[in-house]
Parts: C-alpha cells; sequence; structure tokens
C-alpha cells in the first residue's frame, strides 16, 4: 500500500500512530454496534484484531518487513489480543463460547462445523508438514553481525591506533585542539526528508573557499568521499550509489540511525581503513565488497572522509562522557 | 514479694537471653572483625599453585639474586604504579595439565554447576530479605489476627529458605571442586589473587549459617516484646551477612570481566581493593541484588501458584491465593527498578570497553538480548496480567475491566519497540526486498533510544494496572477526590507523553546525551512509582468499600501467570548469566590471562538456549523437592480465618494491600 506515504522522518511514530487509530476505530465501532444489540461476539472480535494486524504489517509498511521480524510481532499481538479476551472472567467466557459450542456440537451447524474442522485440521497440519519437507532453492538465512565487535587496536600505515582512546586529529576547534563539543555545535542540520538546513553562519558552510579548521577538513573529507565512496554509498550518503545494487546486501546508509550514529568514531576508522577482508570472525558470512581503504588512502585521509560522514549526515560520533 | 521475684526472674530471664544473643552475634561477625585488616591492609602478597612453568620462572628468579628490588608495575585499570608482589597469569596451553578433562565438555560442566549455585544463591539470599519485612510489617501491623498473618507467611518463607540453604552450600561445594578439578590452573592464579577475600567470604559464610539458624530456630522463643525485636534485627543481620557475602562473590566474576589491581601480566601489584573495586563491580552489585529480590518473589510467588492450585479447601486457597500475590508484589517491586540498573551496567560496560559493548548488544550476542528484551517483556506482560486477573476477586472491579484493552495495546507497542532487533534475520531474497540492512521503519525501532521509551512505557502502564488494582473495590471518599483523580491522570499522561517525546528527541542528539536522556525517562517513571502509588493511597483513606476481596477466588490462570513469571525470571537469569560470562570471548581474565582450552568458542544460540533451558528444568526440578520438603515439615495447616464479627464481611486472609 504505498499511495499511502510513510513520511521520512516520522515513519516509526507513523506506524503506531496508524495502529492506534486503527484500534481506536474498531473500539469505536464495536461500542455502536453493541449500543445498537449487535455487538461483535469476542471470539471474532480477537480473530479479527488479529489478522488485521498481520495484514498491515504485511502489507501497508514498505519496503516489506522480513518473515522473522513478522513473526515476532504476529506472536506478541496474539499474546496482547490473549491477554484481551481473558481480562475479565466474563469476557473469557465470551470469548470461550463459540470454541466449546464447536467442540460440544452444540446444534446441527456447529456438529457440521466439528466435522469440517475434524477433517480440514489434519490436512492442514499434513499439508504444512509436506510443504516443510519439499526441497527449497532459496539462499539460506543469514544471521549478519552488521556491527561486528572491532579489535582493541588496528594499525594502518604501520602505526598502531587504540579504538578506545584514539582520537580524530581533524575534529579541532579554532585552537587547534581536539574538541568534540565544538565540532558537535558545527554539524549541519537536517530537516524533514533529510534535506540540509541552511547553515547557521558562513563559518559552517564547508563550500566557502575561506572556511578554516574544522569546516575546512570537512570539505576535504567531502572531496575525498566523492572521489572514492559516493559510487556506492550514494550521493546523500543514504547507501543508494550508482553501484549499489550490483551488490548484495546493498552498501551502508549512514543516514539511518542505526549505522555510523551508534558507533565512535574509532570504529568507522577500522572499518574504512580495513574494509570487508579485515572482518573479524564474527563478521561471518564477511558479506562486504568494501576495499581496505588503508591501501588507497592515507591516514589523514581516511580520519577526514569519516569526519565529514559524520558531518553530512547530522549524526554525532557516539561517546562515552 | 513473691510476685516481685518471679518479675525479676523473669526480667533476669530476659537479660541473660539478651546478652547471649548479642554475645552469639558478637562471636559470629568476630572472624569478619578479625579478617578486615587483612582487607584494608591489602592482603598478603599472592601464592598459590602454580602451573610448572610459571613456578619454575619463579625459582629461577629466585636464585637470580633474592636482595634485586621488586618489580613495578602499572595497573592495567587504575594505571598507577605498584610492587608486583605476585605471579603472573599462568600462559596455559591445551594439554592435561592445564584443563583436566572427561570426555565432555568441562566448560559446560562448570557452567552447570555454576548457575545451580547461582539460583540457589540467589534465592536464599532474597528470601530473608522478604523475612524482614514480612516480619517487620507483622510487626508494625495494629490488627492482631494480621500480625500473625504475616508472621507465619515469614515463617514459611524462611522455612523453604532453610532447606534452599543446604542445597546452595552443597551447590557451592561442586563448584569449587569443578573448578579444581577442570580448570586448575586458571582457578589457582583467581585465588591467589584472592586470597585473603576468599577467607573472609568462607568465613562469613560461617557467620551467615549461624545467625539463619538462630533467627529460624528462635522465632517461637523470641515471638513477643523486645524479643521480637531482637529477632527481626537477627534478619538484619543476616542479611548484611548475605549482601555482603554476594558483593565478594561479584568481586571475582568483575575481576575476570574488568581486571584491575594487576599489571599485563597479571601481576598482583598488592593493593587487594583495586582487584576487588574494578570497572563492573558496583553495577554488578546493584544489578545482581535487583535481580536476585525479583527472582526470589517470583519463586515463592510459583510456590504459592503451586500450593494454590492443590489446595483442597477454599482456607488453603485463600491463604495461597494472599502469599501469592505479596511474594508477586515483592518480586515486582525489585523488578521495575532493574532495567534501569542494567543499563547502568551496559554504560560502564561500553565506558570499560567499547569492544566489550558493541559484542553484546550490536555484535555476537546481540540477538541473546532480543531474547532477554522479550523476556523482560513477559515478566512485565505476565505481572499486568497477574493484577488483571486479580480484579475479578473483588466486587465493583469491573469498571476498570472494560478499559484493558487500552492497556494491553500500550503493552504490547511498548513490547513491540523493545525487542525489535537491530540485526535482522532475514534471506537474502528479503535482505534485497528490503533495501538495506536496515530497514527505514523498523529499524529504527531497533536502538536504544526507541527501546529506552518502549520499556518505559511498559513499566508505568504496570504501575498504573497496580494502581487500579488497589482501588479495585474501593472508591475515594476524601473531599479533594476528584481534584485527585484528575491530577492522577494528568501525570500519567503527561509522564507517557515526556517518555514518547524524548524517545523521538533522542535520535537528534549525541549519543552520549542521548543516554543521559534515560535520567528525565527513568525519573517520569519511577515519579509515577512513588508519587502516584502514595497518592492513591491518601486518596483511598477512609474509602468506601464495595465489597471485601474474594481471596482464593481468583481464577487458575492467574495462578499459571505466576508460574510463568517465576519461570521468565529462572530462565532470563540463566541467559544472563551466559551472555555476561561469554562476553569474555576467548579469556578467562578480560585481557590478562587466555583461555586455551578447546572450548574457547562462543556457543551457538541453539546450544546455549538448550543449555540454559536444562538449568531451568533442572532448578525447577530440585526446587520441587525443596517444596515437597517444605510441605513435608508443615505441621499445621494455614492460621485460620478470624471469628467472624456480626454485621461485617466474612474473614479475610488479608484486607489491605
Amino acid at each position: 500500500m504505498t499511495w499511502l506515504k510513510l513520511v521520512e522522518g516520522y515513519m516509526p511514530m507513523q506506524m503506531i500512530s496508524e495502529l492506534a487509530i486503527c484500534i481506536l476505530f474498531f473500539a469505536a465501532i464495536n461500542f455502536s454496534l453493541k449500543k445498537a444489540g449487535i455487538g461483535i461476539p469476542k471470539f471474532w472480535a480477537g480473530v479479527g484484531v488479529w489478522i488485521f494486524i498481520l495484514m498491515y504489517l504485511k502489507y501497508r509498511i514498505y519496503p516489506p518487513i522480513p518473515f522473522s521480524v513478522r513473526a515476532i510481532y504476529g506472536t506478541v499481538s496474539a499474546c496482547g489480543i490473549f491477554m484481551w479476551v481473558s481480562g475479565s472472567q466474563p469476557e473469557w467466557e465470551d470469548f470461550k463460547r463459540p470454541i466449546l459450542n464447536v467442540m460440544d456440537g452444540k446444534t446441527g451447524f456447529h456438529k457440521a462445523i466439528r466435522v469440517v474442522a475434524l477433517v480440514l485440521i489434519p490436512l492442514a497440519l499434513g499439508g504444512y508438514a509436506y510443504q516443510s519437507f519439499l526441497p527449497s532453492f532459496e539462499e539460506p538465512i543469514e544471521l549478519r553481525t552488521v556491527h561486528p565487535a572491532p579489535p582493541a587496536t588496528t594499525k594502518v600505515h604501520g602505526k598502531t591506533f587504540v579504538l578506545q582512546t584514539a582520537e580524530n586529529p581533524y575534529r579541532v576547534n579554532p585552537e587547534g585542539e581536539y574538541d568534540q563539543k565544538y565540532t558537535d555545535a558545527h554539524i549541519v542540520s537536517q530537516d524533514m526528508g533529510r534535506l540540509m538546513k541552511d547553515f547557521a553562519s558562513n563559518e559552517d558552510n564547508p563550500w566557502d573557499p575561506n572556511a578554516e579548521g574544522y569546516i575546512k577538513y570537512v570539505r576535504e573529507g567531502g572531496e575525498i568521499f566523492f572521489q572514492n565512496c559516493h559510487f556506492c554509498h550514494g550521493d546523500n550518503l543514504n547507501g543508494r550509489g550508482l553501484w549499489a545494487y550490483a551488490f548484495n546486501p546493498i552498501p551502508a546508509n549512514f543516514t539511518d540511525a542505526g549505522t555510523i550514529a551508534q558507533l565512535q568514531e574509532t570504529f568507522v576508522f577500522w572499518r574504512v581503513s580495513q574494509g570487508g577482508i579485515g572482518l573479524p570472525p564474527e563478521g561471518f558470512p564477511w558479506a562486504s565488497v568494501m576495499p581496505p581503504w588503508k591501501e588507497h588512502l592515507t591516514t589523514d585521509e581516511i580520519w577526514k572522509v569519516v569526519m565529514f560522514e559524520y558531518w553530512h549526515t547530522g549524526y554525532y560520533p557516539r561517546t562515552w562522557e | 514479694m513473691g510476685h516481685l521475684l518471679t518479675r525479676l526472674t523473669r526480667r533476669h530471664k530476659k537479660f541473660t537471653a539478651m546478652a547471649a544473643l548479642f554475645a552469639m552475634c558478637g562471636l559470629l561477625l568476630l572472624p569478619i572483625f578479625l579478617a578486615l585488616p587483612a582487607l584494608a591492609g591489602g592482603g598478603a602478597p599472592a601464592a598459590g599453585g602454580p602451573p610448572p612453568d610459571v613456578a619454575a620462572e619463579q625459582e629461577a628468579a629466585k636464585g637470580e639474586g633474592e636482595e634485586e628490588k621488586v618489580e613495578m608495575g602499572r595497573d592495567v585499570y587504575y594505571k598507577i604504579e605498584g610492587p608486583a608482589v605476585g605471579m603472573p597469569a599462568p600462559k596455559t596451553e591445551d594439554n592435561e595439565t592445564y584443563y583436566p578433562r572427561y570426555n565432555f565438555e568441562s566448560r559446560v560442566l562448570l557452567w552447570v554447576a555454576n548457575q545451580q549455585h547461582l539460583y540457589y544463591g540467589s534465592f536464599v539470599l532474597a528470601v530473608p530479605i522478604f523475612c524482614m519485612c514480612i516480619e517487620f510489617a507483622g510487626m508494625v501491623s495494629k490488627d492482631r489476627a494480621m500480625a500473625k498473618k504475616y508472621d507465619q507467611l515469614a515463617y514459611d518463607f524462611i522455612k523453604i529458605s532453610l532447606t534452599a540453604y543446604s542445597l546452595t552450600a552443597i551447590l557451592g561445594g561442586i563448584l569449587i571442586f569443578t573448578f579444581l578439578t577442570l580448570y586448575p590452573a586458571f582457578f589457582g592464579y583467581l585465588s591467589s589473587i584472592f586470597r585473603p577475600v576468599m577467607h573472609i567470604y568462607a568465613l562469613l559464610f560461617v557467620a551467615e549459617s549461624g545467625t539463619l539458624y538462630i533467627y529460624y530456630y528462635g522465632w517461637d522463643k523470641m515471638k513477643e516484646g523486645l524479643m521480637k525485636w531482637i529477632h527481626l534485627s537477627m534478619c538484619v543481620i543476616l542479611n548484611v551477612i548475605g549482601t555482603v557475602l554476594m558483593f565478594l562473590a561479584n568481586s571475582w566474576i568483575g575481576f575476570m570481566m574488568s581486571p584491575a589491581g594487576v599489571d599485563e601480566q597479571g601481576r598482583y601489584l598488592g593493593n587487594i581493593w583495586h582487584v576487588v573495586h574494578t570497572a563492573l563491580w558496583n553495577p554488578l552489585n546493584v544489578h545482581r541484588i535487583l535481580g536476585n529480590m525479583a527472582f526470589g518473589g517470583g519463586v515463592v510467588a510459583a510456590y504459592a501458584a503451586y500450593r494454590f492450585l492443590s489446595a483442597k479447601n477454599d482456607e488453603e486457597r485463600a491463604h495461597y491465593d494472599w502469599m501469592g500475590y505479596i511474594a508477586m508484589s515483592l518480586g515486582v517491586a525489585f523488578l521495575i527498578p532493574l532495567p534501569f540498573a542494567g543499563y547502568w551496567l551496559m554504560r560502564e560496560v561500553y565506558a570499560y570497553r567499547q569492544q566489550m559493548g558493541i559484542t553484546l548488544m550490536g555484535g555476537l550476542l546481540a540477538w541473546l538480548f532480543i531474547i532477554q528484551a522479550t523476556m523482560i517483556g513477559i515478566l512485565f506482560l505476565t505481572t499486568n496480567y497477574y493484577l488483571w486477573q486479580a480484579l475479578g476477586r473483588m466486587t465493583g472491579a469491573e469498571r476498570f475491566q472494560r478499559y484493558i484493552k487500552y492497556l494491553v495495546f500500550i503493552l504490547v507497542v511498548g513490547l513491540l519497540v523493545f525487542i525489535t532487533p537491530h540485526t535482522i534475520v532475514m534471506t537474502p531474497a528479503e535482505l534485497k526486498a528490503m533495501g538495506g540492512q536496515q530497514h527505514p521503519v523498523l529499524g529504527n525501532y531497533g536502538v536504544m533510544s526507541a527501546k529506552n521509551g518502549g520499556i518505559n512505557a511498559i513499566i508505568m502502564t504496570t504501575i498504573l494496572s497496580f494502581i487500579w488494582y488497589q482501588r479495585g473495590n474501593k472508591i475515594p471518599a476524601v473531599k479533594w477526590a476528584k481534584f485527585g483523580n484528575i491530577f492522577m491522570g494528568c501525570f500519567f499522561v503527561i509522564a507517557q507523553l515526556n517518555n514518547v517525546w524524548l524517545a523521538c528527541y533522542g535520535y537528534f542528539i549525541p549519543a552520549n546525551v542521548r543516554i543521559g536522556l534515560s535520567v528525565p525517562q527513568v525519573a517520569g517513571t519511577l515519579s509515577c512509582l512513588f508519587l502516584m502509588t502514595p497518592l492513591n493511597l491518601a486518596m483511598l483513606k477512609g474509602a468506601k468499600q464495595l465489597g471485601p476481596i474474594r481471596w482464593g477466588q481468583i481464577q487458575p490462570r492467574s495462578q499459571y501467570a505466576l508460574i510463568m513469571l517465576a519461570t521468565a525470571f529462572t530462565w532470563m537469569m540463566g541467559l544472563m548469566g551466559y551472555i555476561r560470562s561469554s562476553v569474555r570471548l576467548f579469556w578467562h581474565v578480560n585481557e590478562v590471562m587466555r583461555d586455551n582450552s578447546p572450548w574457547a568458542y562462543t556457543h551457538t544460540i541453539g546450544f546455549a538456549a538448550n543449555v540454559i533451558s536444562f538449568n531451568v528444568l533442572f532448578f525447577w526440578i530440585t526446587i520441587m523437592f525443596v517444596f515437597w520438603l517444605g510441605a513435608l515439615g508443615m505441621k499445621k495447616a494455614p492460621i485460620p480465618a478470624a471469628e467472624p464479627v456480626p454485621g461485617t464481611p466474612a474473614p479475610q486472609p488479608a484486607t489491605g494491600h
């Protein structure tokens, strides 16, 4: 259902709000029907809400949600619905009634359903068993570790960097000292749809030829990025570069809150410098074709490009103090 | 005259009894006071059973010149110099000398022994704390019938704990033998570092046993007046000793995860406090004490549920319904702050080693954290479910039951956000269809900012359920009831909005500030707990009673919920223990002593889950035995209900909450 847009930047809350509105809507309908004396039986209300949630997750949210997550969501929703329908004894009795009626074969109609169910349920289970035994040609599921733990140190151009303590030498204030707060304050802001906001002052504009210090290094990092990285990671750093779809998985989307925003700058420095072949064993199945950039860039260039990535996405590298 | 003499004799008896008790307490605690200088003085130079190569090196060093100056080493954590008085950590190899073995994985044997000891240790540390609270509640209760019931309940609790205590000691012995026989080099090194601490630990154990026995066997002798207060004080002493015991044991695992007080080679630098007070010691202490309490409450609640379901008459059912409710409430009271203690621990882990934090939360063990989040969700959802079921035994509670569906919605959404994985399991085809590793909608739920919001929403809803439960059969009659209701409603709405707003805002600020945001989020949640619950109680003073609490008339599915609660606690403890231990990867002592055994790899999730399940099953089988023993020794049935007063409702085991 792509005609009803999920608005970038608001999508997570939009999904929850939509679900809440729908549930309230159902509650209002049920309330009105009850007032009119034709309330929906609890059993069908519960089953209906559950099917609605499954359908919503499958057809409303795009890109499609992987099955494993839908299975988790479906199970939790089913538990929630059970808690609702059995929250009080009268409601639980109401919920159980159609099931017990069928099992007891109270009327001819119920008996017929019981017979159909007794035939259909084993058949369905048999069909499921048969299907699961059929040979599948699908690639197997991968439990890929997106952010494998980094080593304690990494060696680039003969120099050893301790990832816990290393600092980006270009993340500096006008006095030339390492200053995370200063550089955070001069980061670009992102507006709706991840569009850059105007700069607060010319001092923050990396395209200004007179820019000095941190902002100048950001520009230099940008030059390196657009000479080397944007073919894969995209000119908006969202992993949708020209060559991106030649790879599976496609390159990392830096604008996603789950990538560089979650990491220390030294982690990104390690990943960029060592590339896909430098992934540790827990990075199995090592599904990354990123070259080890230490073979192509100087240490300073790597630091600058990392800094540019943070600047451009508007994210701050992770720090602990 | 005779009367005076009798009184004097009675006083004299009391005085003698008190003096004897104090003397006994003093004697029990004497070893600890004697041992304290050893701690303060930094203990003696480390020694222990060195492996052959280290012993040879040491001998060689001795031979070279005994008058040589003591070599200095630099503390790996505190970064200060100290005399390297200990031996270096043994450099082990994969052979029978360092790792003697059966034809089975030694690590799994140790894992099972350790886990069982921990389960029982947690249980016997938690139950006396409950006893203390319940006994105190009984002592200050003005209602004599209630006081008696509380006293009986506390006694029932400690009786279960007593059998479990012996099992804890036995399992502790098994654990030490397992260590000594399967990991001698590692255990030798650890005990060489912690020698004075281990001795104090053993002495404390003696003191705890003595205190526990006096507390239990002195129950009937010390049931009146001042003696009762002395009895309660013994429980306080018992709990203090128990807590210190746990803190000392925590220092060993803290050292293994984040060593301090040794140099890079693992040589002890002479300051035992540094070895004990490692980067993760305090967060571990806080997390474990809360976890133990929640676990203990869960196990006792499960015991009560088991007795409820097997009860033969209404009286028993009423008693065990009440017992289950009290145990569950105590457990949940400690469950609520537990996630916050967990956040602190993880923050300290990241601050200690980014690498360790990522291995836990974003890397190798990330999926286990999703399972943990699911278990936490189960705990809170089950608690809510139990409270809603408990509304069913109150007249007038129907007015709240119709709103359950809205609470379910908040709980389910909070849980879905809380358990959304950051690393999604998917087929390559799904990955392609998704267009990248991160889902643009769900990816946002996979990070900490959203998860903080999710869990806080769940906890706030649980508090609201509890407030509803307190109000179940009452209508506030205070003059300001309307204002109080509006204020309370607004408070909850604003706290939830604040929580959601901060969860969203967290995406737009640096990570270190974002971590700080959890403070106002938690403050909102805790305000709901610590301000709204007392406010509710104040509003319920002199409230109009709609009917009694019909103890024992709760639906059986509520009792299954209690059993599920306890099982989830047990499983989660096993899981978190495994995660905490396996985050060291191939180190016995992180970055100091390498694990060179053939089992220095991380298990698959499936295998780990199977061992955890085995541990859970084993614990429940043995604890059922303990419960059975408890029931076997029970001479009398639960205290019979008080005589009904004409014109009042039928007597109930408890009228308060």
